[in-house]
């Protein structure tokens, strides 16, 4: 099968999946109780609790509730944000920008970064660079988001304040629009220099932090799968031929260490978005990330259903890339099976 | 250093060379246990046009000895311990156009002069007057001009020795891109020597060294033209190669990747990457072991008759002397790391000298059964971990005496072509202080 007619066949999939996770979401959301709670007041009466939950059709049975609650999913209506004081869907779009360029930041520079280190390292097994290399992972790896996100928050921002918090100066912010609403994007546009590089500067504590461990996982995975493959007969073969070892390496080895370093790279963006929850809370980052925390903490269930359905749906795409980028590197693999 | 088309041409006063000379090559390696003795001072000449076979029980030293000529061994755990493996490059014999004349003695190639003394014989070739190069001494980018042009390697296993990542046509482009970059520009009638942006492009395209962002400008239209001709060049050269291996519907073949192959034809993509640049010598590690027995017989086929037809010199190694017997003009036997005897191929069938290589003829009918394992020879091949001077035949051989087990014995000639390393053929003449004489005892 071509990769063109396997992507069309895993995109008519798509939507089926998406209605099989909307109702996990929904059903493991409603064992939290009734959403009720989030709308409530003290001096409410009983009479006025019993007409809201006839309003949100909250005494209906749960199958029907979901039925009213897909359907407003269909609509654009994700319901009423207790905690935002406004319709979630008003809500999400500016603040799903910023966790989006807080992530996607991140998953740039820790791919990049993580390729080139892990390659580096491998093409110089148990030699100074290898060894840094390992330190630099096994840390990575192993040091708690928050603890590495507080370290540089007092390091470089309360002790030498060379990096600001938040998302940007409020007057730069205010010189320029905002059509995409990613900050350095809006910036680029507007032509506006003093702008980006506000945006950039208040993004780098926060990318640093999400970035590391994404970095350090997948410069590990790169590294032990290009050792692997330098042993194999074919890059031999490479150099029998004549090639220099730069080509051996890029044309050869790489190529199919990718293989393995692709699944992870899949995974760890899981891993961005779990960590952008913490690095928003510690940065003062207004994305999905802290305004979802504060929902948990105060059973806010419409943005949480919408959360948890936007990051799987999210998922399932990265799943797709992730598939179809493996057929492309590994020809072995039977498309569609 | 100039390897190809080097100009002058050689003095036809000169006896043909060998293209090859191994002289006392010793490899080992590091190990928990000791230094093991690999290869221990192995040498022979590879004549040019013929075919010499290297036999040997598993393990003896066979590929150390073939990746040595490429310096593929890989160092460490590889200690180089000395010895060198002279190469003299050929061209085409520009009297016959290689259809063979007095010149170049019928055998189509002339080796290139030394480059001090333009043939007329000096101490850097020796007094040969051929350019000679020390393949362990040589710079690493002077080895790259050889490697897959002048000496090229088949392996063991097809299936492991292609990346499976990349179709047979990007494999085998390699070869072109980098042996013979120019003669593709000019193929595709692209000036070599354009300027301007676009012209460097292209030629660092033709040389395999484009990066991604490069590529995607040549694939636009203004320099796409270019790049397909230059591609087209390459295509009409690989499939020209496949379809000397005999693939059948090479245009097709070339855009599969090695999964999509049989074995035998994995083999044969191998031979065609291997021949592409028609190179003076080919080593063939056990090219047919990993392959089923009626795909060997053709494969073997193959591998005669473009030798007979290219004149290169082939390295055929094999653990299997009855194969070796079908391919080869002489025959050099292994054992432990050492040279056991050296003839033609006839002579070591009809007369075997060394007690080694009888043991491994009578076991002939064992070895399709078990790879490279000697049923009629009984005992094990030593451990060679630092052996001490003596035979390393010593223990398993019939005919051994006390001398054996004393001194090592040197590979010597008995006769016209025949080197043997056997003291029943070289008895130590003045044997020093308590070293016995050899005392034929039949066991
Ligand atoms: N990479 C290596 N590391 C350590 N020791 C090695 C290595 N390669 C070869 N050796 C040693 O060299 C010896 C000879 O190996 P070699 O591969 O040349 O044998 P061979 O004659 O080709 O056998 P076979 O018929 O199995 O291919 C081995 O017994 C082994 O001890
Ligand atoms: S030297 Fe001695 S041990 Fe070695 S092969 Fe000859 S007779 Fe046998
Ligand atoms: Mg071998
Ligand atoms: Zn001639
Ligand atoms: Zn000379």
């Amino acid at each position: 099968m071509q990769i063109r007619d396997y992507i069309i066949r895993r995109l008519m999939v798509l939507p089926l999946l998406v209605v099989g996770v909307s109702i996990i979401v929904f059903a493991l959301t409603r064992i939290g109780g009734s959403p009720i709670g989030i709308y409530l007041s003290h001096e409410m009466s009983q009479e006025e609790v019993a007409e809201l939950e006839e309003r949100f059709h909250l005494d209906d049975p749960v199958p029907v509730q979901y039925f009213y609650w897909a359907s407003g999913v269909l609509r654009g209506d994700l319901g009423w944000s207790g905690v935002a004081a406004a319709p979630v869907t008003d809500v999400f779009l500016p603040k799903l920008a910023a966790t989006m360029e807080l992530a996607v930041s991140s998953a740039i520079v820790a791919v990049v970064l993580g390729i080139a280190l892990g390659t580096f390292a491998g093409a110089r097994r148990n030699r100074l660079p290898d060894h840094l290399t390992r330190v630099f992972s096994i840390s990575g790896a192993a040091m708690p988001l928050f603890w590495f996100a507080i370290l540089l928050l007092i390091v470089f921002w309360v002790y030498l304040g060379w990096f600001p918090i938040g998302r940007s100066d409020p007057d730069l912010w205010a010189r320029i629009d905002h059509p995409t609403n990613l900050y350095t994007v809006d910036s680029l546009i507007a032509g506006d220099f003093g702008a980006f590089r506000d945006a950039v500067w208040h993004l780098t504590l926060p990318a640093v932090t999400l970035g590391y461990g994404a970095t350090a996982i997948i410069a590990r995975m790169m590294r032990s799968s290009l050792v692997e493959e330098l042993q194999e007969d074919y890059v031999d073969a490479a150099r029998a031929k004549g090639l220099p070892e730069r080509l051996v390496l890029r044309r050869h080895a790489r190529r199919n260490a990718l293989i393995p370093t692709v699944t992870v790279i899949g995974l760890s963006f899981g891993f961005l978005l779990q960590g952008s929850v913490v690095a928003e809370i510690i940065f003062q980052w207004p994305g999905l990330g802290r305004w979802m925390a504060d929902s948990v903490l105060r059973g806010d269930q419409a943005t949480i259903m919408a959360y948890v359905l936007f990051t799987s749906v999210l998922f399932l795409v990265v799943n797709l890339a992730v598939d179809v980028a493996y057929a492309y590197l590994d020809r072995r693999v039977v498309l569609g099976e | 250093m100039t390897l190809v088309g080097s100009d002058g041409p050689a003095p036809p006063a000169l006896a043909p060379a060998p293209v090859a000379s191994v002289v006392d090559l010793r490899v080992h390696f590091r190990s928990k246990a000791g230094i093991v003795h690999a290869v221990d001072g192995v040498s022979f000449d590879i004549a040019d046009g013929e075919t010499l076979g290297l036999v040997g029980e598993t393990g003896c030293g066979k590929s150390v000895t073939a990746r040595s000529f490429l310096r593929l061994v890989p160092m460490p755990p590889g200690i180089q311990a000395g010895g060198s493996i002279l190469f003299r490059p050929h061209r085409t014999c520009e009297t016959c156009s290689g259809n063979g004349c007095a010149v170049c003695h019928e055998s189509g190639r002339v080796p290139d002069a030394c480059a001090t003394c333009e043939g007329a014989g000096c101490e850097t070739c020796a007094g040969s007057g051929y350019l000679t190069v020390d393949l362990l001494e040589i710079p690493e980018q002077d080895l790259r001009t050889i490697r897959g042009n002048r000496i090229a390697m088949i392996f063991q296993d097809p299936g492991k020795a292609l990346n499976p990542a990349l179709s047979i046509r990007d494999q085998l482009a390699e070869v072109f891109y980098q042996h013979r970059s120019a003669e593709l520009l000019a193929a595709a009638a692209i000036d070599g020597e354009a300027g301007g942006p676009a012209g460097t492009l292209i030629r660092r395209k033709a040389a395999l060294r484009s990066r991604l962002l490069e590529d995607a400008l040549l694939s636009l239209p203004p320099l796409r033209a270019r790049r397909n001709k230059l591609r087209a060049a390459a295509d009409d050269r690989i499939v020209a190669a496949l379809a000397e291996t005999q693939i059948p519907n090479p245009r097709k073949v070339m855009d599969r990747y090695p999964h999509e192959l049989s074995g035998g034809m994995r083999q044969r993509v191998m031979i065609a990457q291997a021949l592409a640049c028609d190179p003076d010598l080919l080593i063939a590690d056990e090219p047919t072991t990993a392959l089923d027995v009626t795909v060997q017989a053709r494969i073997l086929e193959l591998v005669r008759e473009l030798q007979s037809r290219h004149r290169t010199s082939v390295l055929y190694i094999s653990h299997d002397l009855s194969l070796v017997r079908r391919v080869c003009d002489r025959v050099a036997v292994m054992y432990a790391g050492r040279i056991a005897e050296v003839a033609p191929a006839e002579q070591i069938f009809s007369d075997p000298s060394h007690p080694y290589t009888r043991g491994l003829l009578a076991a002939i009918p064992a070895t399709s059964h078990e790879r490279g394992r000697l049923v009629a020879i009984s005992g094990t091949v030593p451990e060679l971990i630092n052996p001490t001077p003596a035979c390393r035949f010593a223990g398993r051989c019939p005919f051994e005496a006390p001398v054996c087990r004393a001194l090592e014995p040197e590979p010597k000639p008995t006769r016209d072509g025949h080197q043997v390393a056997c003291f029943i053929h070289h008895p130590p003449r003045d044997a020093a202080d308590g070293v016995p004489t050899f005392d034929r005892q039949v066991r």
